[in-house]
């Protein structure tokens, strides 16, 4: 064999050894936040190594960005197999045709707790599966309701108390009686929607019609036009994370927040409690706005059917509670079980970010969700900045509505 | 084949990577979202051509009231810029001890990352935590806290500040260039015939530097036409909408809704408003020219 020959054969196979592992299928995900969280990197370890000439590729993209990513290359025909999407843009990404049905068997939608399944289900089928949960619960700072001559020990149970326990905060001490976020930012529309879902409200009912318009939303706008007064000066400058902070620095009384914010007062020597929402008058029971996250499996990847393996494997009970309950997660579990019960008896702030979720209602679904979004969050602030009454706000709002179901 | 023949290929040659560069990186993009934003193209994979649709939408009264505020927006922050550009410029000439150390720092706000500089200044409009807030009640100036980014009008005004504070660094070193290429004789004689500081300024300075005032005032409308950054990381276009300019709200439609035909148009739109600039600006420099030549 000449020296060209024989150059040349050793080039071929160091090419084609270089090149088997971009061969072998891939399951590329886009994964929302700074890093990969260590339970899924180990399960994803495990899952390759049972799964051989398979490999499962994360690239990890920042909350900002990753579900505009994600989206445009989908919209562009180069998806990625696998996202981490927010399940309220399921019904939109479904119409377009770029996931595909991720049906659950009547076992798997029995192991969530309720509503959970709502959240990802669009005519009837599954268009995702459930990856994080949330649901708020009620805080107060038990010196500042000492200070204002309130039981430190009792929170209020009903808006009416609500408003009524930040009136008395606000009028003796020098720091706001709740923190109303109004930013022009997403979670402006959740925390909203947190106070439809204590009063009965709906949005959209199943058959897509805008029940928006009703005295249950209405009464919590008009809560919301009530309690300004006595919020923290400037609504519409903070969405929920920049309100929990001037919280834990004690500049608020009350606020609605996630598990996070009980996370964070642990490591403060805040005296504070945790509790279920207040509701209003026309709760039937303890209520919250249910928000998941989910994995979806873009069409066209040509790895669908492994990808939703992969996303049912890694979001199986065992692993999704180990994530949940890692300690950078901060997510309310998805299922009950013992391990729950557990967690809630060593740890009681545990409690109300379950209580809540019986009456909780699921994040509702439009084909154009930042319409959507929107619309809810330019009626809330017209009624924050006084430029609207809440039944004009609402009216104009639930027309307007009708465009993005 | 000719001389002259091959030298035109030559010439052609020589040309080709530019205008293909051209041609990839700015036409074929171009005449992509004219194509586009004639269509109802969305996150579906088919579309349908639309004729007018998307520009007349544009024309409701929402849009024409962002085109306004984008107007009034670029119209103070030049502004603002080319004013304090100019004391700057003529403060930095001074002959004062430590001039060197007084012109590099008019720099940080051109050489921090915009993002971070945007983000700082977003901590001191806080209202709970921000220093221009905590300054004010300081000195008695306000009972409570102040949120600028709260209001329409205070969140307008924070997101011209903000713009100016990034941009006038660069107005400034240009400025103060063109002052140091003023020929001192000319200073020196209106000295020698008693002319006052005031009139020095006034006849000789702002004549000799009114050139460069036209062309960063020109360059500077164009980019702050399209400035994104600044309001989007500060308020989003909010609240209500007071801080949406049309880059933002060109945004909001194609990437944030995934109207990409909406977009597109609106995006024709803006490309429109900046090709007036451009001839404008390019008008203007070559009459400039014209007058260096006289």
């Amino acid at each position: 064999m000449t020296t060209l020959a024989q150059k040349s054969l050793i080039g071929l196979v160091l090419a084609a050894s270089t090149a088997l592992p971009a061969m072998a299928d891939d399951i590329s995900w886009i994964y929302c936040g700074d890093r990969i969280d260590p339970v899924h990197e180990k399960y994803i370890a495990e899952w390759e190594a049972a799964n051989e000439g398979w490999t499962v590729t994360p690239e990890v993209v920042g909350w900002a960005q990753c579900q505009d990513k994600a989206t445009t290359l989908a919209a562009a025909g180069s998806p990625v197999a696998m996202a981490y999407v927010g399940s309220r843009t399921l019904k939109e990404f479904a119409l377009n045709e770029l996931i595909v049905p991720i049906p659950m068997t009547e076992d798997e939608k029995a192991a969530y707790y309720p509503h959970i399944v709502d959240t990802v289900t669009f005519e009837g089928t599954q268009w995702g599966v459930p990856v994080a949960f949330s649901t708020k619960a009620f805080y107060w700072n038990k010196d500042i309701f000492e200070a204002a001559g309130l039981d430190p020990e009792t929170p209020p149970k009903t808006w009416e108390e609500e408003i009524a326990f930040a009136t008395q905060i606000t009028e003796n001490t020098d720091v706001a009686g709740y923190g109303l976020s109004a930013k022009t930012f997403d979670n402006t529309m959740h925390q909203f929607l947190h106070w439809v879902y204590t009063n009965n409200g709906q949005i959209i009912d199943a058959d897509g019609n805008i029940t928006m318009d009703s005295p249950e939303v209405l009464a919590a706008l008009q809560a919301y036009k009530d309690i300004v007064p006595y919020s923290v000066e400037g609504a519409t400058a903070y969405e929920q994370n920049e309100m929990r902070a001037i919280f834990l620095d004690g500049g608020v009384g009350m606020l609605q927040a996630s598990i996070a914010a009980a996370f964070r007062a642990s490591d403060t020597d805040m005296n504070w409690g945790v509790a279920k929402l207040p509701v209003g008058p026309s709760a039937e029971g303890p209520g919250t706005l249910l928000i998941t996250d989910s994995l979806a499996v873009f069409s066209g990847s040509g790895v669908e059917d492994k990808a939703i393996e992969f996303a049912k494997y890694i979001t199986s009970p065992d692993i999704q509670l180990e994530y949940e309950m890692s300690p950078d997660a901060g997510l309310t579990p998805l299922r009950p079980s013992e391990k729950v019960d557990q967690l809630i008896t060593e740890q009681p702030y545990w409690a109300p970010y379950v209580e809540g979720i019986a009456f909780g209602g699921p994040e509702p679904l439009f084909t154009d969700y930042k319409g959507f979004q929107n619309v809810m969050i330019e009626m809330v602030q017209s009624v924050v900045t006084g430029s609207a009454e809440p039944q004009e706000a609402l009216t104009k709002a639930a027309a307007e509505l009708e465009d993005y179901k | 084949m000719t001389q002259s023949r091959a030298a035109w290929y030559f010439a052609w040659a020589l040309l080709a990577p530019a205008v293909l560069y051209i041609v990839i990186i700015v036409a074929w993009p171009l005449i992509e979202t004219v194509r586009l934003s004639f269509t109802n193209a969305s996150l579906r994979r088919t579309y349908d051509y639309v004729g007018w649709i998307n520009y007349q939408k544009i024309f409701d009264r929402d849009f024409l009231e962002i085109i306004l505020r984008t107007f009034t927006w670029t119209f103070f922050s030049v502004l603002l810029k080319m004013v304090i550009g100019t004391f700057g410029a003529v403060l930095l000439n001074c002959a004062v001890p430590g001039r060197h150390v007084f012109r590099l720092l008019t720099m940080p706000p051109w050489i921090v990352p915009m993002a971070i500089g945007i983000f700082m200044w977003g901590w001191m409009y806080n209202g709970q935590f921000g220093m221009i807030s905590g300054l004010l009640q300081r000195f008695g100036f306000v009972d409570g806290p102040v949120a600028f980014l709260a209001y329409g009008h205070s969140a307008y005004w924070a997101t011209i500040v903000t713009d100016v504070w990034i941009g006038v660094p660069m107005v400034t070193i240009y400025f103060l260039a063109a002052i140091q290429s003023i020929p001192r004789d000319l200073y020196e004689a209106a000295w020698t015939d008693g002319a006052s500081r005031w009139m020095r300024f006034r006849r000789i300075t702002m004549p000799l530097m009114a050139p460069a005032v036209i062309t960063m005032s020109m360059l500077s409308l164009i980019a702050t036409f399209n400035s994104f950054d600044i309001i989007w990381i500060l308020t989003q276009g909010g609240p209500s909408g007071e801080t949406t300019t049309m880059i933002i709200d060109t945004y909001a439609t194609a990437i944030g809704s995934k109207k990409y035909g909406e977009g597109a148009a609106r995006a024709v739109v803006i490309c429109l408003f900046l090709s007036l600039f451009c001839i404008a600006y390019f008008r203007m420099t070559r009459r400039l020219a014209g007058t260096d030549k006289a």
